[in-house]
C-alpha cells in the first residue's frame, strides 16, 4: 500500500457513555513506513482525542501497545499498516481481559499472578555485598535466556484458548518467566514455585495449543517452557517413586 | 482544579483489591518446608500426564501398522488366511513378553484418550464445573479397561 | 471469580463463544489432533475384543475375525487409522519442540528431530509387522 489513506475501524468502550463497547471508523492517512500505532497517535492527535490506549517504546521492547489487530493479538508498533490489503483494519482491545476503556485492559490479573510465581531470584542465603557478585557462565545463562526476553506484552494470553475458558489458569507468560526463574543458577527457590505451578490451574491446564508461541513477538516460546515443565515435574516424580531415597529436592 | 478519585489510586490500591486465587500467599520471611515424599506422590497429575504422554508415543508408533495390519491389510485379504490362524495367535500371544507388549498396546492409549479427552471436555465441550467427577469418569474408564485387558490376557 | 472483584472503575468482560475452536485454522487443527485420541481409544476396545475373542477359543475367535472383515468395520479401521497417522505426525512435531538434544556445543535441530522419529517408526513398524505375519 502506497501513499493514500487506509481505514481503521477502532474498538471503544467508554462506560460513561454506554454500558457496552461499539466501534468507531476513522479514515487515516497512510504510508508505507506507517504502523497501526503511528495510525492511532494519528487519531489521537488529530481526529478523536478521547480515544485511550496505552503504547510507550514504539520499538518492540516495552509490551505496552498490545491490542488485537483483525483478530490477532499484535503489537500495534511493530504492525505495519501496509501488510493489510482490506479494509478496514479491525483495532480491539486484547482478548480475554476485562476492557477498563476503548483499548485499555486491566492486567491485574496478570500481575497477580506474577506475583504468585514469584517471578524474581529467590535466595535462602544472601550473599553479602562484599562477597561480590553472583557468577554465572555462559553455558548458565544459555539456559534461562530465552526466556528472560518477556516483555509481559500479554499477547500469549489473548492467544490462549485454555486462559480463555479458564480465566484462573496461570498463562503462557507467568510459567514461563516461572521457568526462566528455575532454570536460573543463583535461584534457589523452584520448591517455593512448585508448589503453585502444580496446581490445577498451573502446567497441567495447558493443552499444548501452541498458539503462544507463534504470536510471541519476543520468541520467548513459552509452550515449549511450559510443557518442559511438565517433563521436569513428571521425572521428578517418577524418580522419587523409583528412588525414594536421597534428599535431594 | 480538584483531583478526580481515580487519580488518586496507586498500583498497591489496585493490587490489594485483586481477588484472592487458590494459593494463599504466605509472609516472604516463611520458608516452605520441603513437602514430604507422601504428598508428592499422592499428587496424580504428573502420572496422569506420564500416562498420557507414553500412550501418545504407544499410539503414534505402535498404532498405525497394528491397525494397518489387523484392521485394513488381513481384512481387505492382503494377507493370507493362516497368518491370523487361532493355533499360531493364540501360541504367539501365550508368550509373557508377548501379553506385557499387550497389556501397553490396549492401556496405553486409552490413558492417552482420558487425559486428552478430560480437557477436550472442559475446553472444547464448554464444561467448566465437575471437574473431579469428569476426571475419575475419564481416568476410571482408562483403569477399567487397563483391568479387562489385563484379566483377559491371563485367560489366554 | 476476576469479574466479581472490587474495583474503583467499571470494566467489560466479552463473553468468550464456546465454538472458539471452529474460528481460526490453527485452532481447528489443534481440535482435530485432540480428537485423534477418541480413535485411539476405540482402537483399543477393538483390541480387547480381539484378545476376548482369542480367550474364548477357536470359535469365538474366528466369529471376530469375520466381524474384522465387515466393510463397516474395515471403514472403522480406515478411518481410525488416517487419525493416528495424523496423530503421529503431530505427535513427533510436537515431540521434537519440546525435547532439545545436544549435541557438544549445538542443538540438533528440530527437522533432525522429526526425522529420527519418523526413522524409529519405520523400523519399530517392521519389526512388528514381521511379528504379526511372518514370525
Amino acid at each position: 500500500m502506497s501513499e493514500g489513506r487506509v481505514a481503521l475501524r477502532v474498538g471503544r468502550y467508554r462506560p460513561e457513555h454506554a454500558p457496552e463497547p461499539y466501534f468507531d471508523d476513522y479514515d487515516v492517512p497512510t504510508s508505507d513506513d506507517m504502523v497501526v500505532l503511528d495510525a492511532l497517535n494519528h487519531i489521537k492527535d488529530h481526529i478523536d482525542g478521547s480515544l485511550a490506549y496505552r503504547w510507550s517504546c514504539r520499538m518492540g521492547v516495552c509490551g505496552s501497545c498490545g491490542m488485537m489487530v483483525n483478530g490477532v493479538p499484535r503489537l500495534t508498533c511493530s504492525t505495519f499498516l501496509r501488510e493489510f490489503h482490506s479494509e478496514p483494519i479491525v483495532v480491539e482491545p486484547l482478548r480475554y481481559f476485562p476492557v477498563i476503556r476503548d483499548l485499555v485492559v486491566d492486567m491485574t490479573d496478570f500481575l497477580e499472578k506474577l506475583r504468585t510465581v514469584k517471578a524474581w531470584i529467590i535466595r535462602e542465603d544472601e550473599k553479602p555485598v562484599e562477597e561480590g557478585e553472583y557468577l554465572q557462565t555462559l553455558d548458565e545463562v544459555d539456559r534461562y535466556k530465552q526466556f528472560s526476553m518477556c516483555i509481559n506484552c500479554m499477547l500469549c494470553f489473548s492467544a490462549c484458548p485454555v486462559y480463555g475458558q479458564d480465566p484462573d489458569f496461570l498463562g503462557p507468560a507467568v510459567i514461563a518467566l516461572a521457568h526462566r526463574y528455575n532454570l536460573d543458577s543463583r535461584d534457589q527457590g523452584r520448591a517455593e514455585r512448585q508448589r503453585v505451578l502444580e496446581l490445577n490451574n498451573g502446567i497441567w491446564d495447558c493443552t499444548f495449543v501452541g498458539e503462544c508461541t507463534v504470536v510471541c513477538p519476543k520468541d520467548v516460546d513459552p509452550a515449549a517452557a511450559i510443557q518442559r515443565s511438565k517433563v521436569s515435574t513428571a521425572t521428578r516424580t517418577l524418580r522419587s517413586v523409583v528412588w525414594p531415597f536421597g534428599g535431594r529436592e | 482544579m480538584d483531583r478526580s478519585p481515580v487519580a488518586e489510586l496507586s498500583l498497591g490500591d489496585i493490587l490489594e483489591d485483586s481477588d484472592a486465587r487458590e494459593v494463599k500467599r504466605r509472609p516472604s520471611s516463611a520458608r516452605p518446608r520441603r513437602e514430604s515424599r507422601m504428598r508428592q506422590l499422592l499428587r496424580p497429575e504428573p502420572m496422569f500426564w506420564g500416562l498420557f504422554s507414553a500412550g501418545g508415543f504407544v499410539a503414534a508408533l505402535l498404532l498405525p501398522i497394528t491397525v494397518g495390519i489387523l484392521g485394513i491389510a488381513f481384512a481387505a485379504g492382503w494377507l493370507p488366511m493362516e497368518a491370523l490362524s487361532y493355533e499360531r495367535i493364540v501360541d504367539l500371544v501365550s508368550h509373557p513378553l508377548a501379553k506385557l507388549y499387550l497389556l501397553a498396546l490396549v492401556s496405553l492409549p486409552l490413558f492417552h484418550w482420558a487425559h486428552r479427552f478430560r480437557y477436550t471436555v472442559h475446553h472444547q465441550f464448554g464444561v467448566h464445573g465437575l471437574k473431579r467427577l469428569i476426571a475419575v469418569a475419564c481416568y476410571g474408564t482408562a483403569i477399567a479397561g487397563a483391568a479387562l485387558a489385563a484379566l483377559v490376557l491371563l485367560r489366554i | 471469580m476476576r469479574t466479581e472483584a472490587p474495583r474503583r472503575y467499571p470494566v467489560y468482560v466479552p463473553k468468550v463463544p464456546p465454538t472458539w475452536w471452529l474460528q481460526t485454522a490453527p485452532f481447528r487443527r489443534f481440535a482435530a489432533r485432540e480428537f485423534t485420541a477418541v480413535f485411539a481409544a476405540a482402537f483399543s476396545v477393538i483390541l480387547l475384543l480381539f484378545l476376548f475373542a482369542l480367550s474364548q477359543g477357536k470359535e469365538a475367535y474366528e466369529g471376530f475375525l469375520r466381524w474384522l472383515r465387515l466393510p463397516a468395520v474395515v471403514s472403522l479401521s480406515s478411518i481410525i487409522l488416517l487419525a493416528m497417522l495424523y496423530h503421529a505426525g503431530t505427535w513427533f512435531r510436537l515431540t521434537a519442540h519440546i525435547q532439545v538434544i545436544r549435541v557438544g556445543k549445538n542443538d540438533v535441530p528440530r527437522g533432525a528431530v522429526v526425522a529420527a522419529l519418523l526413522g524409529i517408526w519405520i523400523v519399530v513398524s517392521a519389526i512388528v509387522a514381521y511379528f504379526y505375519v511372518w514370525f
